[in-house]
């Protein structure tokens, strides 16, 4: 799976709110028109973003092959017909084209996710999210992901011991209902020590941000990241 | 000179609400993460839904959105989150055709806990009966399909009606799954939370 990768390409010295800004308004512009200049006019510009982030179209479509491979199922769907002829080309081409808008969203979001680090994108939401809010999600971002892997690994140690003990005969709600409660349990109990902890070391609204700085290179981006972001307005 | 700064300090009530949301994000990432295969060509039993249940149940509306907006938002930051350790904007938007269900259980989680609560202060489980319980969960059902369907013919380009018939069978599982909730906080197993 994609993650990120510590380099030196342009996208990685960008602030990580031009790239967001770039990321959604590729995404918003990608979706707004279903049609091939568009099409091909969106996935030439994710294409750059990839080559700006050092990374291959390739590895992208590897990386997302699942998804990618459910979402080509869309035009058979849409082309099957209960009566003759059976199937219709007309529907089935215009799934293509719907799906087909997806790529240069994946792309672009590919190279956002290998040239910025999760910190970087909790910084940007601390700062763009003014006030309290802002606090709490950037905070919060910070900390799931400190969490995840452990609480993950208490959930596989639970269903490993459901399995251990003869769990696989056991009906579907018996098994579901014993993962759901001892993996709640685990989860709710590492709450109550974080709370505890959080309460000890003074948690405060006021704490240090992250750094974050615009570049002179970042301008042009966050330009780019606008246009393409009301570039559907344009077209109306 | 040195420069004096007061410590606005986080309240107790807040710090417990918040250290909860962010360990319920935790658990919808790794439940999002465990499937299990059913027979035949029935869909993989996904665990998923239930991390909004039980945000939705324990948190209410405010901090129970927060939880699933956190996972969201960790998930589109590049954290393997979202099912078979997927990431990113682009699978948020589309996923597996399913991208809408995402922010689907972000709301489920808000209207289950508005309608279990009616408030912004959630109150002990232990106090919800079995018939709010069960429409809170049913609404928050609704929600994310009501959200995802569209999203999903919007996305993959098909009709209406034949995007609802794609995503049907995993109606009866979704409602075993909302009964398992019930049963779950029925049980008192989160006797106290």
């Amino acid at each position: 799976m994609l993650s990120y990768r510590p380099g030196s390409t342009f996208a990685h010295r960008l602030d990580p709110r031009s790239k967001l800004l770039v990321q959604f308004g590729l995404a918003i512009a990608a979706v707004a028109h279903p049609t091939l200049p568009w099409l091909a006019g969106t996935t030439a510009l994710a294409l750059c973003t990839l080559a700006a982030a050092g990374l291959s179209p390739l590895a992208v479509l590897r990386s997302y092959r699942v998804v990618l491979a459910v979402l080509a199922l869309a035009p058979f769907v849409a082309g099957v017909a209960l009566g003759p002829p059976w199937f219709r080309v007309e529907p089935a081409l215009r799934s293509a084209l719907y799906v087909g808008r997806i790529l240069p969203v994946l792309f672009v979001s590919a190279a956002y996710l290998t040239s910025t680090p999760v910190r970087d994108t909790r910084a940007a939401v601390q700062r763009l999210i003014p006030g309290k809010p802002g606090q709490i999600l950037g905070i919060g971002m910070a900390l799931v992901v400190r969490l995840f892997p452990l609480v993950l690994a208490d959930v596989r140690e639970v269903r490993d011991a459901i399995h251990a003990r003869g769990g696989e005969a056991r009906s579907l709600q018996d098994r579901v209902r014993l993962l759901a409660v001892r993996s709640l349990e685990r989860t709710l109990d590492r709450s109550d020590r974080l709370s505890v902890a959080l309460r000890a070391r003074c948690f405060a609204w006021n704490p240090t941000l992250p750094p974050l700085s615009f570049a002179r290179r970042d301008y042009p981006v966050l330009v780019l990241g606008i246009a393409l972001a009301v570039s559907p307005l344009a077209t109306v | 000179m040195a420069t004096e700064q007061s410590v606005d300090l986080v309240d107790d009530d807040t710090v417990g609400w918040f250290t909860k949301a962010v360990l319920l994000a935790a658990l919808t990432a790794a439940l999002a993460q465990i499937s299990i295969p059913l027979p035949g060509t029935l869909p993989p039993f996904s665990l998923q839904p239930f991390g909004m249940f039980f945000a939705g149940l324990l948190l209410g509306p405010l901090w129970g959105g927060v939880a699933l907006l956190l996972y969201v938002l960790v998930g589109i930051a590049g954290a393997p989150v979202f099912s078979n350790a997927n990431a990113g904007l682009g699978y948020v938007i589309a996923g597996q055709g399913t991208g809408g269900f995402l922010v689907g259980f972000l709301v489920g989680a808000v209207v289950a806990g508005a309608i279990a609560h009616r408030s912004l202060t959630p109150k002990p489980v232990a106090d919800l009966s079995v018939p709010v319980q069960v429409v809170a969960l049913a609404a928050a059902v609704a929600v994310v399909y009501a959200i995802g369907v569209p999203w999903l013919a919007v996305v993959t380009g098909l009709p209406f009606a034949r995007a609802a018939a794609v995503m049907a069978p995993y109606i009866p599982l979704d409602l075993l799954k909302l009964g398992i909730a019930v049963g779950v906080v029925q049980g008192g197993y989160l006797a106290g939370r």
